[in-house]
């Protein structure tokens, strides 16, 4: 490998903090904004140009498990050091939010308040959620998860909206302090268990692939892994710690709730994979049979409630926690097919849900109301956004020709491998999706449409842009897995619990 | 060329329906074109096949997808005698439904969005026929579910429209998640998707039977979802909310055939398992037979056919349950070009009436002589008048259940299902063309050549399609024969043909006694019938049970669940254990006074208890 290859990764995490700061330092506000958006815009599809080019220098057939491996020391009295490194799961976890990532901030464009600080948060936050797909060191990966969840606090607690529904009423400062609260309970849970690592193991090193290496004892990793399994699960939404997640969407701007849903309860599922399965292969097993169940109460569960929202925002929340169960559901076979169908799922739900909060963030933005009994027949006023809601409603419903179908096919088949009635449960839970994304598309787009929405305009070109792309690549990814499949196999392969 | 360009026929109205979604709003003149000239592409495409087919016989052929593991997952095609008929089939008639909507629905705004959707569903449609594995076979069952959805909601301003399109996809979503779940059992036992592969293993036993006979089951119950067969039909007539052409295309001639398609196509699988062919064979009957009736009582026009078509197709899976999927092929394709002429025709009597109640018409064929001629064969044809396509068809139903594998129960409840298919035939066509010429259809016209002509085709069709139920040499022993590459030749047995036939005569002349010559009354044998009649207008209340069910069922538990997500699990669980801290900690607050005596009584208090504890130990 060339030098490029060698610093990719640390260029890729580097930049949007050195973006951070230049905003930071960017002196001025009011007409200095445009320049501002338009170089954080630049500096977003920077780190997407990256990653393709490690996309495309990835080697897929027989590579080694981490590839572009960078080490650099900072604090060897305790064995950390700055260790940058990605597997196939990697790789489509930076492919993802190198998508989300350019599309959040076009949409961030629409944010006209303190536009710079909302740039300075999303860049630091992107900055933390590349960091944790990248490191191979425990302690760093730690680091940058809390960079990532953090931002979140402040992001909706200024940025949001306060909504009173009949029953109750969610306020922005409510929601913010939730999440955060939650996310750094499971985060003393994830640091307990790293801590427990560093001293078992005796190696004084953080480093991941040391760690991967030791075969931890059985009875360590029985109490370790599900320690884990909730402090990373948590923020992948797992029931019954899933309670932030839908009230997060609802009171955050548009781009925020983008990459919620779209990156950040990704990390969550990526951290049960990279710190849990690989660390504890044993413990993942002993284990598996509660990941099952709650995930696939996850999946039934928020399928059902997402029957009664009329808020359009609870409706995608919990849509997101009822996807984020087959993500709990195929990591839980430990089959090949599983697992590589729960790492596919885990793209494209962050690719559609961008999509959803997108169209969702359109209509918001210009009627103030997201109330579903209210809104009707906007496919006459908005037909683009009608065109690619439907879109995003197919892909959610696990039509065929969309990435989710191929992820949730691949999940289920894993499933039928190991526990076929939970499969069963699981493909019906995909049946109840039609229910409530149809009926979102029939009451919201469809039929009279009401005097007072005549005048709503359409998408604006930035939703346009963000819509089209994002919608290509559902059905790209749909009809051509291969691609994305390959790269995930690789590093699944690597992982030697997972059989089949 | 070989057979290998088949894959050609689906791809073209594919490649159609993306560009006119590119050129669709800025240029929605070129829409119908493109979408018809893809379509009739896709037609020469199916007719060099089928030539080359003759010589060569059946090809395969297929690339990989992708792959996990052990396991590949792949595109192919498999061109045989069943995927043959249902390709020219459904290509043809697809050409001869977008020629007529042109006219039919030439004053739409969003024409091009019709077309656009149209190619999406031949596309669709072609790929769930040339289909090799099930995978590609299931996506191109969900598409043209897709396609029925948008074009059924193509008027989606209103309500009703909107309604029937979410019923229909969800209908038949219930079945499909059945289907899944099928398909994927026969992946986990076989570790392939691929018909043939998994046909072989099947004949060698390599497939556990209980295993085999659940996955045929559920299979079977995605098939009857898509075939509108009972408890899963009540999709079809609220389907009419679509335009009348695609409630030829899609709900009468092609999409609602596929379920039949497919456990014709699975057909040597299913032969293994008796179970699952009883099942087929009580569910299409008693589809025939109800949906029959419900037609006799139903009074919109395209309402009777939608019944006509579910009762069809019950007679269809009938067939197959019988074991002969070759006659529920050739029924297949009689029905095919004798509905969609009734269809086309009835779009044409609501083009040039305003009406479709059968109630408010009659004597139509002063005015539309044409349309009357077209519309009398494909209806005559399905009531299976001696010498129309329907005629043969229907016989060689009536025979199959006769030596197949059914009991003779069966073949008596089939003459009553076919002579309720005569009723509701007679009352249709005394009703709406004979008689007085009804005061709102003064201003009824004929339409256009565009309209007009491929009824004609359609019609002339299912006229003449019966000669292929017929020996005509050595090579070509009859349609049945030749689809299933058996030996079994054509012939009539007198004592069925003749029980048919009389059937037939004995029916049309007694509607002709009560809707033509008003010897008979129908309303007084309405009242006769009392509540069996209000039960079969009230379509036996299958609606009635599944709205209760949603309102009383379905709705409640999710409200209920999101209750419980937000009072219980929110404002308990995790509002809870805030509340307390913030309760414990104002509660707390008053040990922290700041006031020094405070302390030091605390102090001196504490002193004593630790102090007596030391004296007394």
């Amino acid at each position: 490998m060339n030098g490029f290859d060698d610093s990719v990764l640390t260029l890729l995490v580097v930049l949007p903090f050195a973006a951070a700061l230049a905003l930071i330092l960017w002196p001025g506000e009011g007409e200095q904004l445009r320049p501002m958006k338009w170089f954080s815009s630049g500096v977003a599809l920077a780190t997407t140009a990256l990653v393709v080019w490690i996309l495309l220098r990835f080697d897929y057939t027989d590579g080694a498990q981490y590839q572009f491996i960078s080490k650099t020391d900072w604090l060897e009295q305790l064995g950390i050091g700055f260790d940058l490194g990605v597997d196939g799961i990697a790789v489509a976890m930076l492919a993802l939010t190198a998508i989300a990532f350019p599309a959040a901030i076009l949409i961030g464009w629409n944010v006209d308040a303190r536009s710079k600080d909302y740039l300075i948060l999303l860049n630091l936050l992107v900055g933390g959620v590349y960091g944790t797909f990248v490191s191979l060191d425990l302690f760093f990966l730690f680091f940058f998860y809390e960079i990532a969840v953090l931002p979140m606090y402040l992001l909706i607690s200024f940025w949001g909206s306060s909504t009173s529904f009949p029953r109750f009423t969610r306020s922005k400062e409510y929601s913010a302090m939730k999440l955060v609260l939650f996310l750094v309970g499971g985060s003393v849970l994830i640091w307990v268990s790293i801590i427990a690592m560093f001293v078992e193991a005796d190696l004084n090193t953080f480093n991941l692939v040391d760690l991967q290496r030791v075969g931890f004892d059985e009875s360590f990793q029985k109490w370790v892994f599900p320690l884990l399994m909730v402090g990373f699960g948590l923020l992948g939404g797992l029931w019954p710690l899933h309670t932030w997640s839908p009230d997060g969407h609802v009171s955050a701007p548009t781009s925020v709730s983008m990459l919620h849903a779209g990156v950040l309860m990704k990390l969550g599922a990526f951290g049960i994979i990279r710190v849990g399965i690989q660390t504890m292969p044993e413990g993942a097993e002993a284990w598996a049979p509660l990941l099952l169940g709650m995930g696939a109460v996850n999946v039934i569960y928020g399928s059902i409630a997402a029957m009664s929202q009329t808020d359009l925002k609870y409706v995608i929340g919990y849509s997101s926690v009822s996807h984020m169960g087959y993500v709990f559901l195929g990591l839980a076979t430990l089959h090949t097919l599983g697992v590589t169908g729960a790492v596919l799922q885990m793209f494209s739900h962050g690719i559609m849900t961008a999509l959803m909060f997108t169209l969702a963030g359109a209509i918001y933005q210009t009627s103030h109301t997201r109330d579903i009994g209210i809104l009707s027949g906007l496919a006459k006023v908005m037909p683009v956004g009608a065109f690619f809601f439907a879109i995003a409603g197919f892909a959610s419903l696990g039509l065929p020709g969309f990435s989710g179908f191929v992820a949730e096919l691949l999940v289920f088949l894993g499933l039928f491998q190991t526990y076929p009635w939970v499969g069963a449960l699981a493909v019906i839970g995909a049946g109840i999706t039609a229910v409530y994304m149809l009926r979102l598309l029939a009451k919201v787009y469809f039929g009279e449409t009401a005097r007072r929405w005549e005048s709503l305009p359409d998408l604006k070109l930035n939703e346009t842009l963000v819509a089209g792309t994002l919608a290509l690549i559902l059905l790209v990814v749909g009809l051509a897995p291969f691609f994305l499949i390959d790269v995930i196999r690789e590093g699944v392969r690597h992982i030697p619990v997972v059989t089949g | 060329m070989g057979t290998e360009v088949a894959f050609l026929a689906p791809v073209i109205p594919a490649v159609a329906f993306v560009l006119i979604l590119i050129t669709g709003r800025r240029l929605p003149g070129i829409a119908p074109y493109l979408s018809i000239a893809a379509i009739v592409a896709s037609f020469v495409v199916w007719i060099i096949v089928f030539l080359t087919f003759l010589d060569d016989g059946t090809g395969t052929r297929s690339i990989e997808w992708f792959s996990v593991g052990g396991f590949e997952f792949t595109w192919g095609t498999t061109v045989d005698e069943v995927s043959l008929v249902m390709l020219g089939v459904v290509s043809f008639v697809a050409i001869g439904i977008q020629i007529y909507s042109l006219e039919y629905l030439h004053e739409e705004p969003r024409l091009w969005w019709y077309f656009a959707v149209q190619s999406l569903f031949a596309a669709a449609m072609m790929t769930l026929v040339l289909a090799d594995n099930l995978l590609l076979l299931y996506l191109g069952w969900e598409l043209v579910g897709l396609g029925s959805y948008l074009l059924i909601g193509f008027w989606w301003e209103r309500r009703s429209a909107v309604e029937a399109a979410k019923k229909a996809f969800i209908t038949t979503r219930i079945g499909d998640v059945a289907l899944l779940i099928g398909f994927i059992l026969l992946f986990r036992a076989t570790g392939t998707f691929d018909i043939s592969d998994i046909t072989q293993l099947a004949h060698a036993g390599r497939i556990d039977e209980t295993q085999l006979k659940w996955a045929l089951i559920f299979i079977f119950g995605g098939a009857a979802g898509k075939s509108a067969q009972i408890p899963l039909h009540v999709w079809l007539p609220d389907a009419m909310e679509g335009p009348t052409p695609v409630s030829a295309l899609i709900h009468a001639a092609t999409m609602v055939v596929a379920g039949v398609y497919l456990v014709v196509r699975l057909f040597p699988i299913y032969n293994m398992v008796p179970d699952a062919l009883d099942l087929i064979a009580v569910i299409g009957l008693l589809t025939a037979l109800l949906a029959g009736v419900m037609a006799l009582a139903m009074t919109d026009l395209k309402r009777i056919l939608a019944y006509s078509t579910i009762s069809h197709l019950g007679f269809m899976m009938l067939a197959v349950g019988a074991g002969f999927p070759g006659v529920a092929m050739f029924h297949l394709l009689t029905h095919a070009f004798a509905k969609a002429s009734l269809f086309l025709g009835a779009g044409s009597i609501s083009h040039g009436t305003g009406e479709t109640d059968i109630r408010e018409m009659g004597g139509l064929w002063r005015k539309m002589p044409f349309t009357t001629v077209a519309f009398w064969v494909g209806a005559l044809s399905l009531a299976g008048l001696p010498l129309l396509s329907g005629f043969f068809s229907k016989d060689e139903i009536l025979l199959a259940v006769h030596t197949g594998r059914l009991n003779d129960g069966f073949l008596v409840v089939t003459f009553v299902a076919v002579a309720f298919s005569v009723l509701y035939t007679g009352r249709l066509l005394y009703r709406v063309f004979l008689g007085q010429l009804s005061s709102s259809n003064e201003d009824a016209h004929e339409p256009g050549i565009r309209m007009w002509a491929p009824v004609g085709v359609f019609a002339l069709l299912a006229t003449g399609l019966g000669a292929t139920a017929l020996e005509w040499s050595q090579d070509y022993t009859g349609f049945v024969s030749w689809v299933t590459d058996s030996e079994e030749g054509f012939h009539i047995n007198t004592a069925i043909t003749g029980a048919s036939v009389v059937i037939v005569a004995v029916g049309l002349y007694l509607t002709w006694l009560t809707y033509t010559q008003r010897r008979i009354s129908a309303t007084a044998i309405r009242r006769r019938l009392g509540f069996v009649a209000t039960a079969a207008e009230r379509k036996f209340y299958f609606d009635e049970v599944y709205q209760w069910a949603i309102n009383q069922l379905v709705l409640p538990m999710a409200r209920l669940t999101a209750f419980i997500d937000r009072a219980w699990v929110n404002d308990i669980g995790v509002d809870g254990p805030g509340k307390t801290t913030r309760w414990s900690g104002g509660v707390l607050r008053y040990i922290q006074t700041g006031m020094v005596y405070n302390y030091a009584l605390g102090m001196v208090i504490g002193a004593v208890v630790l102090g007596v504890i030391w004296w007394s130990v």
